[in-house]
Order: C-alpha cells, then structure tokens, then sequence
C-alpha cells in the first residue's frame, strides 16, 4: 500500500494538525502481509474525537498485540473533505497515511444518534460499500460498538458485526478469530456465523425483524441455529486488572478535553430514570486506588500533561474519594498539576474537597439539578433536594466562587408549567443566595448560566416507552422560560429542540431507517450534530422521500407489550424493573441507590453472582 | 530565577502546528524534560515561557527564539540535549545562552526577518523577465494594503471598514535567488517585530497584483531564515545583542 502525500492539501485546510498522525505516543508500526490492519474510527472531528477515553483504551490495547497495526481516523472536517475529494484522495489512517479501503476492520464507535450520517460518509470516502450485503471477502469487516450499539437497529444493515458492551476482551476474540480464519482461507460468511457465537457479538445480518401492520416489531429472530435469541452484552469483571494505557497521545491541538483522564470506576449507583449510561454500564466496579496513583504517575510523565480528571459517571460516589484526591493533592501540587472532578453530585458535594483543588487550579462550577421542581426530580429518581443545592451554593460562594452553570431538562414526563417556574426560581434562589454572602467573602460578579437540553426518551431507561412531546410544545416552554428568566446576573442557554427531535428518531428507531441515513448522506447530511451542518427541512424532505413517519419513533407512546427494536439485545436488566421503575415515577416515587438499597435490576443475575 | 534565551527551528510537519499548539506543545516537552521551569503565580500556573514573533501555519523557520525562567542553574548544553530528548522530530532547540533578568523582551527588540519564500506561477517565466518586475515593484513609492478592522459592532454596521496602509517601507530587500520553469525562489528582508510586522504572503500578493503577474499564491512556501535587530551595518540576531550573565 502506497502512503498517501498530503504536504499539499494540508496548506489549504483549517487545522492541519489535525491529519498529521505523529503526536507524542502515536503507534508507528512496520507493515507486514500478515499484519492485521484495524482502522478505528471517530464519526466527528479530530479534537472531538481525540477527547474520547473508549479510543484510547482500545488504541494502545491493539498495538500491543504485536501482529496487530490499529490507526485513528477521524472524520476530515468539511474543508478537507473537499480537498480530498478534489484530488482523489480516500480516507486514510493517520498514522500510515494509508487508505483504509483494504484494511481488515473498520471500527467505528457509536457515540451520538446525530454521527450515524458521517459513518456513512466516512465508509463511501474509503470507498467501501456501505450496506454490510454488498461488502465481500475483499472489503474490510466493519464493526461498531460505543453506547449506541445498544439500539444500533436504525444503523445495523451497515455492519458486519456490533459489540455490546465493553469491548476490551470481546474486541480481542474477534481479531483472534480472524486470525484462525486467515489462516485457513477466510470466508465471510463461515466467519460471521462463527464469530456471532461469541458472547457480546451481534451480527445484524443473521437476524430477522418482522412487522405488525401498525408498523410496530413483530419479533426479532435468528435466522441461523446456534446463535442466541439474545444477545448479551459483555463487561470486564475485574476492572482493576483490566488493560488501562500507561501513555497516551498528546495532541498539538487544543481538543475538547485536553488533559490526562483517569478512569476509575464503571457502572453508576443511581439510577437516574432518564438516564441510558445509569443502566446499560451496571454493575458499578471500581478501580483500587492503588492501580489509580500508579496509572497517574505513569499517564502524567510520559505525556506532561498539566491536568488529570477523574472520570466516571458519578465521581463522587467513587467510595475512597476523598483520600484518593487528598493523596494526588500532595503528590502533585508542586509540579502544578491540577485535578478535576467532573460528575460531582450534590449530595454529597465536599466543597472542602473542591476547595483543596483550587489551590492548584481554578475551575468552574456546575450543578445539574436536572428538573426544576421537587415532584419533578422524584419523578426521574435525580434523589436531590433544593437544600443540597441551596447548601452547596451558598459553601460555593462563600469560598469565592462566581461562576455558576446549572443544568435543566424540559419535556421530562409528566412536565407542568409549575415545574418549569421551578428552574426560573431555583436559579433566582441562588442569585440571591450570591446576594446575602458577605461581599468580602463572594467572588466578584455573580454570573449564573442556566442550560435546558430536551429530554430524548433513550432505550433501555425506564422511560423508553414515553413518547417526546411535540416540536411545538418545546419551543412553548423554552419561551416560556425565555420571558421568566430576566435577570441581570442569569443567562438562559437551550439547546436546539429540531436536533434533540432528529436524535429521537434514532434514538428508539428500527431497521426501516436505514433507507433515510442513506439518502441523507447522498443529500449530503453530515455533522448533523452540529448547528452550523444541521438541516432540519433536509431531513423532513428525506423523512417524506422514504415514507418515513417521524412521529411514529418521537412522539408515539408505547405499550409494555410492544415489541421493542432493542428487545433481542440483554444488557442484564430485566425490562420488569424499568416497567416498575416507570409506574413509581409516575407516582413521583423515588427509587434509593444501589448501595443503600438494592432495587432487583437483575444485573446481579445475569452478569455478577450475588451482590454487586 | 535564571533566564535563558533558546534558539529553535520549527519545519517539515510541525509546520502546520498553530503558535498556540507549540506554546502548549513546549510547556509540557518541559514538564516531560525534568528541567526546572519557573511557573507564573495565580490559579493557573504556567511556565514562564515568551517567543520572539507568532509563526504562520504552513511558515517554516531556522532562527525562532524564545526566553524561559529556571529555578535552579544547569549547563546550557545539558538543557538543550535533554529538551531536544522530548521534542517532536521537526522542533529542535540549537543554542541557548544565559542572560539578565533585565534584558528586554525577545518581542521588542526584534525588528527584522529574513525569509526564502518559493513562489509557482501558472505560466513559464524567465529570469531577466522577473527580474525586471522586481525591479519595477520596488520602484514604487507607494504599495497599498488594506488591513480590515474588527468591527465592534455587527448591526451598526454592513460595511466593511479598512484601512490603507504603505507597506513599501517595510519592504528592505527582495533578491532572486533561482529560478526554474514556472518557479522562483526569493529572499526577502522585510519588517517583523511589534513596531512594524511585514508578512512575505502579502509581499507576493502586491507583488502579483501590482505587476499583473499570473502567480499561483496557494502555492506559496514561507521559509524564515532569520530574526535580526539590526541589519546595518551587520546582521544582530537576538543572542548577539545580550549581556550573558556569566561575563
């Protein structure tokens, strides 16, 4: 394979750095027959894609495996696209500069809804086939995974093979596979009728969906013997021993999150109704913090990087927090490292904690309340009172803060106006809050930024079954809130309700979909995520052109009987639980933790004997 | 507190690195070098790190320069031997010297910059034929360039506001060094620094514009080949001028 030059579409390009391929701790390997080509794929740009942890831990976990050569590819913005376009240049892997056309696998992680149109885009610029029927023993297997690959229905008929679930062990049995396959003659076809054996593996292919009239799910079944009715997800048991990279790349650019991201711990312990990652990555396994302190170490000098997050889906519910921060404190104050915590709770917010940090570093604050009134957090189990905020922020303030962003979401079932006067009040609370601390204690000029997104019924939530209400209710209630929201110190952020609308789509969507990601991609969607690419009377148009119904996946509310397009997939939960959980919320009765109660999800059934 | 003047090239890929991603990309080459680097106070301390001129995306350099602050003394070749360890392959730091914490600025002493800049027209030319548009472009009095102002306010406003300005003398010399076919190579000194800053891009398009010449300025290459302070009566790069500290 010849190395694509590209010195000279790189002078006409916004960002070239973007597409060099040899930042620090990038994988530059020799290329043999029987290496094992992987193109891992990000549908967005580069700084989006560059700031993804899932791609990092498989990265390096690839190229440690010494046959195998694993390469980034991002989506080329615009600007490059066309310049590629214009001179006959294919998608490559960066690091080759190689054209992915011939490689083994094309990864692509399934991160947003709104990324399925440059999937598509990415497959035709490597000149691949995009339908997985269309694509032989000479083309690339294509494969997804990421969260989405747990309702990958309305994208499915583009894939050989989909990973639920954690992929570190699942991801290595495939290649494995192929392998041996290699070895003796690969067929596609014996291949994926054998790699669909492997737990966590999904083959679309084999599956047949059948419909009601109504244009609901009929079933969803096997078209081959033994392969399962179900699907399994897969997940590492023993997180503290699981591959974690010691390096990882340091971009030139400055990306969306541009420093050292230390995982430590999987799962969630709460249960937040609306919240798709709060069910599909149970159980909670945590990482020692021993393994932690010897990964940072490692992470830190071989990338010097001047900032470390510790991630997770609830950082404050990781059960050695505190010592754990205090310990990276005083290891690394001196060398001016900071810390930061994303996804602190409320609750049990330690602003003490915080406070100790911003001795090294200073950063915002953020609070996502997620509802405005109480009844309407009971209803999505968020478990926070209006003390634990008021609480939080007058500590905040106190201690010199200044810079408040508060989170809401609008559309949440069962919405009244009352419940969204609620955000208004709430946010005026706190400014008064601001107020009443003694101005040599508060930071100067108060500035409160409060965000609503639209709630997106997600699969596997308790709430899957409740439609999203109309367009025009939406922008009802973001007005409404537009006029309420009028004060010097409070800025209303909303975010766009015509993507949020798009998202639903996909978000609960079925097979039938496919036929309008093509054509939007053929109309020329892409980064449909993004406001300035976005168009929403394109989609309309293709929605009318492929006699779709939008509303039919938006705004249509489901009975527990209906078959759902994610029914065949197993992420462990029984659908009893979230139908429980649905019933209480409308009874605005909350659910408790994990660890103070445990609610019978059936994850401990299906993946962990006993306790969690 | 010591100081220490560096100069460093920056070519082949890394010339499509922003000067805010080589600020970033020097400050942590530094924390990975162990060298001891003084931080600025506040709450977000950084190394105490200031360039001579902001390059171009897409310009590549011999002679850039930067002045950092160290907390403990080390030998200047130790420095550079163990910066270069954790820099990127295009990004090299040459020779450094200690100087005084009083020296001026790198920014403000620095008013000259010599570049070779390859320029592609879409037609065959001929040495004697390009020499005598030289000649004729730096006859003139007056080159105009309109600079666009940032307007404050987008409603108040659909015009676009410029202002002219002579670039003639900011232009000290331009010397054909080759040419070949449709290409020419040129040398250019011309007026860098905070005072007046020249790029060759703009020389080229004036160049083009003015003498009605048929270049293709996507496919103008920028190579700096040095910083000075003066120019006459000799050449005085930024490590000349200074008292070491040593002395």
């Amino acid at each position: 394979m010849n190395k694509i030059s590209i010195e000279n579409l790189l002078y006409n390009v916004e960002k070239p750095a973007r597409y060099l391929g040899n930042e620090l701790n990038s994988v530059h390997k020799e290329v043999h027959d029987k290496t094992i080509r992987y193109a891992f794929c990000f549908p967005d740009i580069y700084e989006i894609g560059m700031s993804h942890l899932g791609m990092k831990i498989m990265y390096y976990l690839l190229n440690n495996i010494d046959d195998i050569y694993c390469e980034r590819v991002f989506a080329p913005a615009v600007d490059m696209e066309e310049e590629m376009k214009k001179h006959g240049i294919p998608l490559f892997g960066l690091e080759s500069r190689q054209a992915i056309t011939d490689f083994d696998f094309i990864g692509f992680t399934l991160q947003y809804e709104l990324s399925y149109t440059n999937v598509i885009n990415m497959l035709k610029l490597a000149n691949v086939p995009i339908y997985s029927k269309d694509r032989n023993e000479e083309h690339p297997l294509v494969i997804f995974g990421g969260p989405c690959s747990y309702n990958s229905e309305p994208i499915a008929d583009f894939a050989d093979i989909i990973v639920l679930g954690e992929a570190e062990e699942v991801q290595i049995e495939i290649i494995n596979l192929y392998r041996e396959h290699i070895a003796k003659g690969y067929n596609k076809d014996l291949f994926l009728k054998s790699v669909a054996k492997i737990e966590g593996v999904y083959v679309p292919s084999f599956y047949e969906v059948k419909y009601n009239k109504d244009g609901t799910i009929n079933s969803i079944t096997p078209k081959i013997d033994d392969i399962p009715a179900k699907i399994k997800k897969r997940i590492i048991e023993d997180l503290d021993n699981a591959f974690y990279p010691e390096k990882v790349i340091v971009p030139y650019l400055d990306i969306v999150h541009d420093r050292v991201v230390l995982e430590i711990f999987r799962g969630c312990i709460r249960g937040c109704r609306f919240c798709q990652a709060g069910i599909v990555y149970r159980p909670v396994r945590e990482k020692s913090p021993t393994r932690l302190s010897n990964l940072a170490q490692a992470l830190l000098s071989s990338t010097g990087y001047e900032e470390i997050s510790l991630s997770s889906l609830s950082t404050s519910d990781y059960s050695q927090l505190q010592e754990f921060v205090e310990k990276l404190i005083e290891k690394y104050s001196d060398d001016k490292i900071g810390i930061s915590l994303p996804s602190l709770r409320l609750d049990n917010f330690s602003l003490e904690l915080i406070k100790e940090i911003q001795k090294v570093r200073k950063t915002g604050l953020t609070f996502a309340p997620e509802a405005g009134s109480q009844r309407l957090r009971d209803v999505i189990n968020k478990g926070l009172t209006e003390e634990d905020l008021i609480n939080a922020t007058e500590k905040a303030f106190a201690s010199g803060w200044n810079n408040v962003k508060i989170y809401f979401m609008i559309g949440l079932p069962t919405e009244t106006t009352e419940d969204l006067l609620g955000i208004k009040d709430l946010a005026f609370k706190v400014a008064d809050i601001y107020y009443k601390t003694p101005k040599d204690q508060r930071g100067k000029g108060l500035n409160i930024t409060v965000s609503t997104s639209t709630f997106i019924p997600k699969p596997f939530t308790p709430f899957q079954w409740e439609p999203q209400i109309k367009l025009e209710e939406i922008y009802k209630r973001q007005n409404l809130l537009k006029e309420e929201i009028k004060h010097r110190n409070i800025t209303y952020n909303y975010h766009d309700a015509k993507t949020s609308y798009i998202e639903a789509v996909f978000a609960r969507g079925d097979r039938k979909l496919s036929k309008a990601l093509e054509l939007a991609v053929d109309m020329g969607c892409k980064f449909d995520g993004w406001d300035e690419y976005f168009d929403f009377d394109r989609w309309m148009e293709i929605f009318e052109k492929t006699n779709i119904d939008p509303e039919f996946y938006v705004s249509r509310k489901r009975e527990y009987d209906e078959v759902l397009p994610w029914d065949h997939i197993d992420v462990g939960i029984n659908k009893e639980f979230l139908i429980r959980e649905n019933e209480k919320a409308k009874k605005a009765e909350i659910t408790p933790n994990c660890r103070a109660n445990c609610s019978a999800c059936g994850i401990n059934q299906s993946f962990v004997g006993g306790i969690c | 507190m010591y100081k220490l003047r560096l100069k460093f090239y920056k070519k082949d890929d890394m010339v499509f690195i922003s000067h805010l991603d080589l600020i970033r990309l020097f400050e942590r080459a530094f924390r990975r070098s162990g060298i001891p680097i003084s931080y600025t106070q506040g709450f977000n301390p950084r190394p105490i790190m200031a360039f001579a001129t902001a390059l171009g995306i897409g310009v590549s350099s011999d002679s850039e320069y930067m002045d950092i602050e160290i907390e403990d003394k080390m030998d200047v070749i130790d420095l550079i031997t163990k910066l270069n360890e954790v820099l990127p392959t295009g990004i090299k730091a040459l020779e450094g010297k200690y100087i005084d914490k009083k020296e001026k600025s790198l920014m403000s002493i620095i008013n000259f910059s010599s570049y070779t800049v390859d320029i592609t027209f879409n037609n065959e030319i001929t040495r004697d034929n390009l020499e005598n548009k030289l000649k004729e472009f730096l006859g003139l009095n007056e080159i105009i360039d309109k600079k666009y102002k940032k307007r404050r306010n987008k409603r108040k406003s659909n015009k676009d506001e410029f202002r002219e300005v002579n670039i003639r003398q900011n232009i000290k010399e331009i010397t054909i060094i080759n040419t070949d076919i449709n290409r020419a190579l040129l040398k250019m000194i011309l007026a860098a620094g905070s005072s007046a800053n020249l790029k060759p891009e703009i020389v080229i398009e004036k160049f083009k514009d003015y003498m009605k010449l048929d270049i293709d300025t996507t496919k103008t290459r920028v190579h700096r080949t040095g910083l000075f302070t003066t120019i006459t009566p000799e050449y005085l790069g930024p490590l000349d001028i200074v008292n070491t500290e040593d002395k």
